[in-house]
């Protein structure tokens, strides 16, 4: 091996040592701070996160607090066969809502807007006809889960515990695709309630099943409940026209108005 | 000359996967916040969390999604918020596979709606193989964070304009720390 050639291999190691090395250093800046990135940008990662952690909490808690501090009803209750009309009958103000008590946009409603309905109710600022449908009767397994809680609900107007039955059967609201709850769960809520012997016979005779059926095939084939051509629960009248739900002052202009 | 090349490709990938991400997380995100009591139900239909747990996930889920979108379209802390979103998507993953090994009959309510479908409607394939596919673009950002117009790159990574060796031994090297 000739002088002239190993001076050029150690100045090609030389050089190929020194690219190296400014590489490392290169990189040695992107790394800063350890393997998933820089600081100030792990830093900004985590106040977002956290930021977006805590507003969402927030907001649930906000939205759940009503449901812990539930407003009392003071208003009367009355039935007409299948409909369950509360409040007084000269208020100003009538709303209809079309709901199933295994909606789960139905128990959404009941938990955002139920304590402004008992309160405007209360004060007898409206009164609130309740169409509770058969709608999802084969939504449940085995079917018509619907029609028996609905049933039940008549029942627990008849004993005199519809508001707070009303709201046990949302605060229980089985999944759909289950069994829903049993006669014997159903029960057990109005005798909680202080509902009479007879309350038992009522819901497990499910008597008011082919009035529930009829009502909700008339109530499915009104124009006036659709939209697009579709009916769907819940669904929500005042004074005769269809409200829409995702304008969420609905029930504070329509008690203002 | 040709590593110089493959790496310029790699990053315009690497930025499109950025950006789609981000898209996906933002419109996922907006989509969801804007109706709460919507994504309440599709979280619920998943029928795993009790009622607390429900509440407390349809609220967060909206605006961590929003979080992650809008740190990926800045590209800040890229590799984190990439190992981030495959933390989510795995959990999105599971709960779409439990919902579909149980039998329940639910949309995924990924991208707004959710909720209850009759037995027939499921498209749990559909959401499973798209869920994949956003898996995908986030692996690429965990296991090669660098893109093109990140924030992370003026915070002080390896300037675009570095030299061949520079190139060759920052991906040695990154690949060494992965």
């Amino acid at each position: 091996m000739g002088g002239a050639e190993r001076r050029e291999r150690e100045r090609r190691q030389a050089a190929t040592e020194a690219r190296l090395q400014a590489a490392r250093k290169a990189t040695g800046r992107a790394s800063r701070g350890g393997i998933l990135g820089n600081t100030p940008a792990l830093a900004i990662v985590a106040i977002v996160v956290v930021a977006a952690i805590i507003v969402g909490v927030v907001i649930a808690v906000n939205r759940n607090s009503a449901a812990n501090a539930p407003v009392a009803a003071n208003y009367p209750v009355s039935r007409a066969d299948t409909v369950i009309v509360a409040g007084r009958p000269s208020a100003p103000k009538t709303i209809s809502v079309y709901e199933d008590y295994l909606c789960p946009y139905c128990e959404r409603l009941e938990q955002r807007y139920g304590d402004q309905l008992t309160t405007a109710l209360n004060a007898g600022q409206i009164k609130v006809e309740y169409h509770a449908l058969g709608f999802l009767d084969a939504n449940s397994s085995p079917a018509g889960y619907s029609t028996r809680a609905a049933n039940a609900a008549l029942c627990a107007a008849d004993a005199n515990i519809w508001p707070a039955y009303h709201a046990a059967l949302y605060a229980a609201q089985p999944a759909e695709g289950g069994p829903g709850l049993s006669d014997e769960e159903l029960i057990q809520k109005g005798t909680d309630l202080g509902a009479p012997d007879t309350f038992g016979q009522c819901v497990t005779g499910n008597g008011n099943a082919a009035a529930i059926a009829s009502a909700t095939d008339t109530t499915v084939a009104d124009p006036a409940l659709q939209s697009n051509g579709r009916f769907g629960t819940p669904t929500v009248m005042v004074d005769g026209s269809k409200v829409d739900l995702n304008d969420t002052n609905w029930l504070t202009e329509a008690i203002a108005g | 000359m040709r590593r110089v090349t493959r790496d310029r490709v790699l990053n315009v990938v690497g930025t499109l996967a950025r950006l789609g991400l981000a898209a996906v997380w933002l419109v996922s995100g907006l989509l969801k916040v804007v109706d709460p009591d919507q994504t309440y139900v599709a979280v619920r239909a998943y029928d795993v969390l009790p009622k607390l747990g429900v509440s407390v996930v349809a609220g967060v889920l909206p605006w961590f999604e929003l979080a992650l979108g809008l740190l990926l379209l800045l590209g800040v802390g890229t590799r984190l918020v990439a190992w981030l979103s495959v933390g989510l998507l795995v959990a999105f993953i599971a709960g779409v596979s439990q919902a579909w090994a149980r039998g329940l009959s639910i949309d995924c309510g990924c991208f707004g709606g959710g909720g209850a479908v009759a037995a027939g409607q499921t498209q749990y394939v559909q959401e499973l193989l798209r869920d994949t596919g956003f898996m995908v673009l986030a692996v690429w950002l965990a296991v090669r964070p660098r893109t093109l117009g990140s924030l992370d790159g003026r915070f002080g990574a390896a300037p675009a304009a570095a030299g061949v060796g520079a190139r060759r031994d920052a991906r040695g090297t990154e690949g060494d720390r992965d």
